[in-house]
């Protein structure tokens, strides 16, 4: 990416213009083709459930990114937010009757305020303290979420009450209209990450992911700025909670805050292209078209139980080639070939 | 002749890292448009200082006045949002980020009134960056580098200028290109404070100097002065700074 300043200066060859043109037309085309899947003679719900749980999981990437990629905060814990979103919007159902249209963002802002409080503790230390606090805090809530069975359905978890299709409550029986939202948030996202990355607020958290101490020196409100950051991370991860609560139709607590899904989470990013806006879609992709191809090999081979090992080594294979996400090692092979040196991170 | 005001006022500030005393009862003024050398040996207490006056460490005892005002407790960042601000000794540049855009979030958060646009393109031209705006920090000299941190820090409501050690690692003629930029600022009416090892150059460019030893003031005067007092010759310049008799 170049700068996003008009300084009158010209722009370096290669990057921009055509280039970017053509990203778009590629993202058009590719937006369009997922949407019009449906469409096409060969889709089934199996397909397209597939590609819903790839959106919803590119989802969950992009909301972590957010905090972890663009503003530097490893969080270690990002199940607590999708579990409050998930079982918030499900409690608010079951229990209140609250559609979930409304009850997503109620624990969008249930998720906002317990990030709030994470980050005011942990972000006036300095070191690992706000990765340390999101662990024990996303095991003191799956333990909440086992104990409180009344509650939360215990060990057993949540099932949202449900009423067959009803676009009012956010359900369908096909997951084509899944496949819309699902698409629509992820392109939601996708807009509130390239706003990130080319915005005031945006510059400011790369810069705190950069250097907090020169940041300071710009005079950038560091505390403040990775509060508002982490808020809206927690907010998006809660909301692709409430995604994956209504068209799975359950969740337990090890799906919601156990720390396999905190460690899911992060992969398409890190996968993809940490800081990167489209990292998190071309990761999460990846991974989704590997699990699915390694189960779909190894049970046509009687194989069972190879596919999560071919799964893991070929995630090790990128991670070893590209350890700065697909997308960073696509962006520094290209400015090497034009004679520039590679940036330090960050990029769309 | 009538002083100028003082933009910067540190009185008695003592700073203890538990046992380290690295400041003591230091107290000096800057005034407005001066260039103010600080100097004194390794461990003296310089960068503790800098710490102390652009807010990252509060002092353990003591004031600090800005412009009249007391920034003992005031944050950091709004110390360098009203005017005070500085550069570091190792480059501090967001590698992520480039040119413009290191200048540009300085800009953001600290141009008042106007464009902050304008502004971030103006600090490039002074430091003639302007070429090199979409390039990354990675991608340019190190002298470029060096400017672009003192860009970054000009940029919006600068008052003071703090630069700590902004000519380590460059050769002669890099350094003269440097301390020229730095020159031509405090020309346009820009209060400098200078952090630096390199004598000839502090000598040639401060109007005064500031010698610390153990964390305390032991000299404070012009160059000349400074240079003849044998208490600092004993303490840092070494004989080789000795007048003739």
């Amino acid at each position: 990416m170049a700068g996003t300043i008009d300084s009158g200066a010209p722009v370096p060859a290669g990057l921009p213009g055509r280039a970017e043109f053509r990203q778009l037309g590629y993202g058009v085309a590719l937006v369009a083709l997922v949407a019009c899947l449906p469409l096409l003679p060969f889709a089934n719900s199996y397909l397209i459930g597939i590609v819903v749980r790839a959106l919803i999981f590119i989802a969950l990437g992009q909301a972590w990114n957010v905090i972890a990629g663009i503003g530097g905060q490893l969080s270690l814990g990002h199940g607590v937010f999708f579990g409050l979103g998930a079982y918030g919007t499900g409690l608010l159902f079951n229990d209140f009757g609250i559609t979930p249209w409304v009850g997503a963002w109620l624990a969008a802002a249930l998720a906002g305020a317990v990030a709030v409080v994470i980050g005011a503790i942990t972000f006036r230390l300095r070191g690992i303290y706000f990765a340390l606090a999101t662990v024990v805090i996303s095991l003191a809530f799956e333990k909440l979420a086992r104990f409180y069975f009344a509650l939360t359905g215990g060990d057993t978890g949540l099932a949202v009450n449900f009423r067959g299709t009803a676009p009012a409550v956010m359900q369908w029986r096909e997951p084509e209209a899944f496949l819309w939202i699902s698409l629509a948030v992820v392109l939601a996202f996708y807009a509130v990450t390239r706003w990130l990355l080319r915005g005031n607020f945006g510059l400011a958290l790369q810069a705190v992911r950069d250097d907090e101490e020169a940041a300071t020196s710009a005079g950038v409100n560091v505390y403040r700025t990775k509060l508002l950051a982490l808020l809206l991370s927690a907010a998006m991860t809660a909301l692709a909670g409430t995604l994956h609560l209504q068209f799975y139709l359950s969740i337990d607590p090890g799906t919601a805050f156990g720390l396999s899904q905190a460690i899911q989470i992060q992969l398409p990013a890190l996968i993809g292209g940490l800081g990167t806006a489209g990292g998190p879609i071309i990761g999460g992709a990846i991974m989704i078209l590997l699990s699915e191809g390694t189960n779909v090999a190894s049970s046509r081979l009687g194989l069972d139980g190879v596919d999560v090992l071919a799964y893991g080594i070929v995630l090790l294979l990128i991670v070893l080639k590209a350890p700065v996400g697909i997308l960073g090692y696509i962006k520094s092979k290209r400015l090497q070939r034009s004679g520039r040196a590679a940036p330090a991170g960050g990029g769309d | 002749m009538a002083r100028n005001p003082a933009v910067l006022e540190v009185t008695s500030v003592h700073r203890k890292f538990g046992g380290l005393q690295a400041l003591s009862d230091v107290s000096f003024a800057v005034e407005q448009q001066e260039v103010v050398g600080l100097i004194g040996p390794n461990g003296a207490g310089k960068s503790t200082l800098f710490e102390v006056i652009s807010g990252n460490i509060p002092p353990s005892s003591g004031a600090i006045a800005f412009h009249g005002d007391d920034v003992t407790r005031m944050a950091a960042f709004r110390r360098r949002r009203s005017g005070l601000c500085r550069t570091f000794q190792k480059i501090r540049l967001f590698g992520a980020l480039t040119v413009a855009q290191n200048v540009a979030v300085a800009a953001q958060q600290c141009v008042v009134d106007g464009n902050w646009r304008d502004e971030v393109a103006s600090a490039l031209a002074k430091l003639r960056l302007t070429a090199q705006a979409d390039r990354y920090p990675s991608e340019i000299t190190l002298p470029d580098r060096k400017k672009v941190e003192i860009a970054r820090a000009i940029v919006g409501r600068c008052r003071v200028l703090m630069l700590d050690e902004c000519l380590s690692g460059l050769t002669r003629d890099e350094a003269d290109e440097v301390v020229q930029e730095i020159l031509g600022l405090n020309r346009q009416g820009l209060t400098i404070i200078v952090v630096e090892h390199v004598m000839p150059v502090v000598m040639a460019m401060a109007q005064r100097l500031v010698v610390l030893q153990h964390g305390c003031v032991i000299a404070d005067g012009p160059p000349k002065e400074v240079a003849a007092n044998p208490v600092v010759i004993e303490a840092y310049l070494g004989a080789r700074h000795r007048p003739a008799p």
